[in-house]
């Protein structure tokens, strides 16, 4: 094969690449249900990506989801979330083969001190935004965020809610 | 913060490859091609050798091509730091975050302009003649684009920081078809970077032990580094970072595997290359195995399996003759014979504190003497080692020892399990002596020499292990065995015309005066006395013996 015709085999392999993680992404946030979920935000800096808010879920505590005895730290788990009031609550936490048909569930990992990690707990921001919004966050108001989960519990961030105004930045 | 270490580790790896073209593009990487090419016309002139001769030598040295080659190398790190500075710029860029053109627009652009480097890249390389090192640049930036396209990618559906394993892997990965199909050693270098980078960050996201890094290493980048002739030893470092790491993880028997994984990929290298790095790399890897397995099995078991890779690594060092190799050998299983004896401290309910440790160092140190001893001539470089590596044990465990503080620790020893382990150990000194004096049949100065330190050494050590309580007989004891050390490597090295030998000597020598003086003149309430005396002490000594040591020196030249 001729190096042009090998430079427009990477170039395409870069670009089913890119195009293959927007696509997957983009068909979570197309066909996924929306869920509120209620947080705790922290602020560090993230040298690759930049500003970030890290997010803390009612259901990252291992404590508050119901259901726990049979996981240990590093399992693969899936939550089962059910509106309670405004926000969404995990009620269970299921394997993947207790997974029902109807079920809303986010998938997540068990890590130490007994939290729960779901891939969903950056929100990045532009440089400079992230300690104006921490301190917006810091004093009595209400931080949501809107996560776009699928049927396989994959979840993505769509939204974040500071008093119930969506954050634009 | 880890993004923060990798960016760091990325661009330390980067200009350490910077910086060393640029030494040697500046200072010259041939000094003695630069000092040849400017003798050459001179012994020309005094027809020491003729044109002919003088060309052949230039052919033979490459000499001719040293000019153009500098002028070569500065532009090639003037396009590699421009690539560099151009792509780090634009991932700061995509760090900060703008949010006032649109993600999609942010996206293509990106793109756009990664495949844009790419093209230009082949064009420049294979199209445009007379642009090679652009062209190279040119590739090496479209590989730094791509990861910034990934880094978008992944901030536009914000998956955090636990996820830039992932994001190693996807700019790693794709990258590597440059490097090989382009042959350029700089992409396989950022490739190599972030797959360690990706190791490390793998383990630490997933909390579990990362397989597929040795596995992408043995069967992809060491080929395609050994197709490349580049980089072949950042990514031995890159397992021995894989290995080792594993030991300071949460310890678990996944990672005990890991490790004795990437020992056994390396060992398969070296069977196929026959290089001494790869079996060294292996051994080094088998030690953090132990190390590991020490950890996972919680203290509490010894490690009798690590006996089967130690002899197989024993034999191919003696079968190969690998000196590095028996070196971390020698210190492998120096170490497996502590980390063997320390969880028995639990069973037998016998501390196996560090005063411990260093009495059982100490008998170990005098049996790889004797080992060094028993060596053959054909073997003599191993024996060298043996002694070397027995000498500093001895000498260093001997100072320490020579504290009355530390004596005064030793004398709570008890005769229980390591008091036995102690005795086993001067048992096998002892037979290990015999065997040497059934060997040596004609007894010469140098073997007297070391008989008497042997003889020392065997005594006050017994001595100490029967009688740990009387530690200032002890302190004597040691103080003397250490000063008789020194005065027989002084003889001995001059003996057997050894300047390290000899050296040794002084420097124990003067470490013991020093450490002497130091130790019963601190209290006094005049500190001021103490520097002054000890100033003038080590001036007129150093300066006698340095004076002695050149007579020696010279004496040997001369003869």
């Amino acid at each position: 094969m001729s190096r042009k015709n090998i430079t427009f085999c990477i170039a395409g392999l870069w670009l089913v690449l890119a195009l293959g993680l927007i696509g997957y992404k983009q068909r979570i946030l197309a066909t996924g249900i929306k869920v509120l979920l209620e947080t705790v935000p922290v602020d560090p800096r993230d040298f690759l990506r930049g500003d970030y808010v890290i997010l803390r879920y009612k259901i990252s505590s291992l404590s508050s989801i119901p259901g726990k005895s049979n996981f240990n730290r590093g399992d693969r788990v899936y939550v089962k979330l059910e509106p309670v009031g405004e926000y969404w609550e995990a009620v269970a936490m299921k394997a993947k083969n207790e997974i029902e048909r109807g079920d809303v569930v986010i998938k997540g990992k068990i890590r130490r001190r007994g939290v729960v990690e779901y891939g969903i707990e950056s929100y990045f921001v532009p440089e400079g935004k992230g300690r104006e919004i921490e301190k917006n966050m810091a004093g009595r108001s209400k931080v949501a965020v809107e996560v776009i989960v699928d049927k396989h519990g994959n979840g993505i961030i769509n939204k974040l809610f500071i008093d119930g105004r969506v954050v634009h930045l | 913060m880890i993004g923060g270490i990798i960016i760091s580790l990325l661009m330390l790896v980067i200009a350490y490859a910077v910086l060393r073209t640029v030494v040697i593009a500046i200072f010259g990487g041939n000094r003695h091609g630069d000092w040849l090419r400017k003798q050459l016309p001179l012994w020309e002139g005094k027809e020491i050798i003729n044109t002919e001769q003088s060309g052949m030598i230039r052919q033979f040295y490459h000499l001719d091509n040293g000019q153009q080659k500098k002028k070569t190398d500065a532009v090639k790190i003037i396009l590699i730091i421009g690539a560099i500075f151009l792509g780090v710029g634009v991932i700061f860029l995509v760090a900060s975050n703008w949010r006032k053109i649109p993600a999609h627009i942010r996206t293509i652009n990106l793109l756009l302009i990664t495949i844009a480097a790419l093209f230009a890249g082949y064009y420049f390389s294979y199209e445009k003649e007379g642009h090679p090192l652009l062209g190279k640049s040119l590739l090496f930036l479209a590989s730094i684009f791509w990861g910034s396209s990934i880094i978008l990618i992944c901030q536009i559906y914000n998956i955090p920081s636990s996820g830039n394993w992932m994001i190693m892997l996807l700019w790693a990965l794709p990258v590597l078809p440059v490097a090989y199909f382009f042959n350029n050693k700089y992409v396989f270098l950022l490739a190599s970077a972030l797959l360690i980078a990706w190791n490390f960050l793998y383990n630490s996201s997933n909390s579990a032990a990362n397989y597929y890094y040795p596995v992408l290493v043995f069967c992809l980048i060491l080929p395609m580094a050994f197709k490349l002739g580049a980089w072949v030893n950042i990514n031995i470092l890159g397992l021995l970072a894989a290995s080792f790491s594993c030991c300071f993880v949460e310890y678990h028997w996944q990672y005990s595997w890991l490790a004795i994984f990437i020992s056994g990929g390396l060992l398969v290298y070296y069977l196929i290359k026959k290089e001494e790095k790869y079996f060294s790399a292996a051994s080094l890897s088998f030690i953090a195995w132990q190390i590991v397995y020490f950890n996972a099995a919680a203290v509490k078991r010894a490690n009798f399996y690590f006996l089967i890779p130690l002899i197989a690594l024993f034999f191919f060092t003696y079968r190969d003759k690998l000196k590095k190799s028996l070196c971390i050998n020698i210190f492998s299983a120096i170490l497996w014979f502590h980390l063997m004896l320390y969880p028995y401290s639990e069973v037998f309910n016998d501390k196996y504190d560090g005063i411990t440790t260093l009495v059982i160092q100490l008998f170990i140190g005098v049996i790889l003497y004797l080992i060094g001893m028993l060596h053959s001539e054909s073997k003599k470089h191993f024996a060298g080692l043996y002694k070397s590596i027995g000498f500093a044990t001895v000498a260093g465990c001997v100072y320490l020892l020579s504290f009355k503080k530390m004596l005064i620790q030793n004398a709570g020893f008890e005769h229980g399990f390591f008091f036995i382990v102690c005795l086993a150990l001067v048992i096998a000194a002892y037979l290990l002596l015999i065997w040497n004096l059934y060997k040596h049949p004609v007894r010469t100065k140098n073997f007297k020499m070391e008989l008497i330190c042997l003889a020392a050494l065997f005594s006050g050590s017994l001595f100490i292990l029967f009688f740990p309580a009387l530690a200032s007989v002890n302190t004597v004891i040691m103080n003397t065995i250490i000063f008789l050390l020194a005065v027989v490597s002084i003889f001995y090295g001059m003996a057997i015309r050894s300047s390290g030998v000899f050296n040794s000597g002084i420097v124990i020598f003067v470490l013991l005066i020093i450490t002497r003086y130091v130790d019963v003149f601190w209290e006094l309430t005049e500190k001021s006395w103490f520097f002054i005396i000890a100033g003038l002490f080590m001036l007129i000594g150093g300066a006698y013996l340095e004076k002695q040591r050149k007579k020696v020196i010279e004496k040997w030249g001369a003869e």
